[in-house]
């Protein structure tokens, strides 16, 4: 046998990298030479039952084969997201036996392996960042003196009279300050859409 | 600032799939609202496979390794079993609120509302396991009246504030009560969505509100 370099993280996710580009038939042996046993092991002992626990390995490793494109390095390692898959494949083989009566399914609930468009967060977090930068650009072209309170509050989070204490100026000031800064938002936003 | 999150050992038996199909939904829920948790849950999950992998082995079944990789290649792709469209919001009495994408998943388990006593309002979620989880709309001002709990009841703030005797909850919130406590949860100038389940009927413990104890199932569970 050679040598199990899978057991490198960074080599790990290399493999997945390249069933993901150009469905490596040989990237995908390697991953499965290290990790079909230790899933094997893993069923094997959550099941006590040797067909369950291949049942467990093929249907895990069926969906590294064709959903290594989901794998997201900086979420976390290759070896732990498989290992996630696994969980989700052994949750759903335990509902289907009698002892679970509930309909809870996996995939619902952790979703390993849903398609990037398929989650709501990430959507989310797009939209918000997007709006942030633009907002950025935006602020810059407010007059100094509104783009600093501005600043202090909405990024520092300071309140309108902590601003008024720092900048050593009338609350009153900060106020008209940060409602004139709105409005310019405001346009700028509506005249951009 | 989320204040109130569930112990180690909840994550930790979340990862593993381990929770009652309720607290599935609750403690997923409340890592989908918190940072905190969700990073807390990478490590979990990090630890519990390098466990699950890491282990020595006992003599197996040997692998048909050829056979296998045959029928992976030659498999096509499984539709995933995922519910199709999240249901993205919530909407009770002209308000919408946005769910967190646990529940946004399991959109189609949740049932119709209907009003409880005074300014309630509850939802029940459908998960088939005999459980309780409901969503609990509690407008401003209302209170449930002092009771304690048999079993447990855990909490979820999904959107606004309440509060009761020990403290203040808040958006992504999660709060655990056993038997011991004795709370009389409200609202003051703000409305408030949680996620509740219990695992028995509660009791109530001060006035008149003690009427109610023969009724409280009909009233939470």
């Amino acid at each position: 046998m050679p040598p199990v370099q899978a057991d490198n993280p960074e080599h790990a996710a290399e493999l997945l990298a390249r069933i993901a580009s150009e469905q490596s038939r040989a990237a995908f042996a390697e991953l499965f030479r290290h990790f079909a046993p230790r899933l094997q092991a893993y069923a094997t002992r959550q099941f006590g039952n040797e067909q369950t626990a291949m049942d467990l390995v093929q249907e895990t490793m069926a969906n590294v084969w064709h959903k290594a494109h989901l794998f997201k390095p900086d979420r976390g390692s290759a070896a732990t997201w498989i290992f996630t898959i696994a969980r989700n494949i052994r949750f759903d083989f335990l509902r289907k036996n009698k002892h679970r009566q509930h309909d809870l399914s996996a995939d619902d609930l952790w979703p390993v392996l849903a398609e990037e468009n398929e989650s709501l967060d990430d959507d989310y977090a797009l939209d918000n960042d997007l709006l942030m930068q633009q907002l950025a650009v935006y602020t810059e072209s407010l007059p100094k003196a509104q783009r600093i309170v501005i600043e202090l509050i909405y990024v520092e989070g300071k309140s309108q009279q902590e601003v008024a204490d720092a900048l050593e100026i009338p609350l009153g000031t900060v106020k008209s300050r940060t409602r004139l800064a709105l409005q310019k938002l405001k346009e700028l936003i509506q005249h951009h859409d | 600032m989320i204040k109130f999150h569930p112990s180690e050992q909840h994550l930790v038996q979340y990862a593993m799939g381990e929770l009652s199909p309720a607290m599935l939904m609750m403690v997923g829920s409340h890592v989908d609202m918190c940072p905190t948790c969700q990073m807390h849950l990478r490590d979990v999950e990090e630890q519990l496979c390098q466990k699950a992998f890491g282990q020595r082995q006992v003599p197996l079944a040997q692998l048909d390794e050829e056979a296998m990789l045959n029928a992976i290649f030659q498999s096509s792709v499984k539709p995933s079993a995922a519910s199709s469209a999240p249901l993205e919001t919530l909407s009770l009495e002209g308000k919408r609120f946005k769910l967190p994408a646990t529940l946004a998943r399991n959109g189609d388990r949740i049932g119709p509302w209907s009003k409880m006593l005074g300014k309630m309002w509850r939802a029940p979620i459908e998960i088939g396991s005999g459980e309780t989880l409901n969503f609990i709309y509690m407008d401003q001002g209302a209170q449930v009246p002092e009771h304690t709990h048999r079993g447990f009841e855990a909490t979820l703030v999904v959107n606004g504030v309440f509060n009761d005797e020990s403290d203040e909850y808040r958006d992504g919130d999660f709060v655990l009560l056993d038997g011991h406590h004795k709370h009389t949860p409200q609202t003051q100038h703000e409305d408030c969505l949680t996620l509740a389940t219990i695992d028995a009927p509660m009791h109530f413990t001060s006035g008149l509100s003690r009427l109610l104890n023969p009724f409280s199932s009909l009233f939470l569970k």
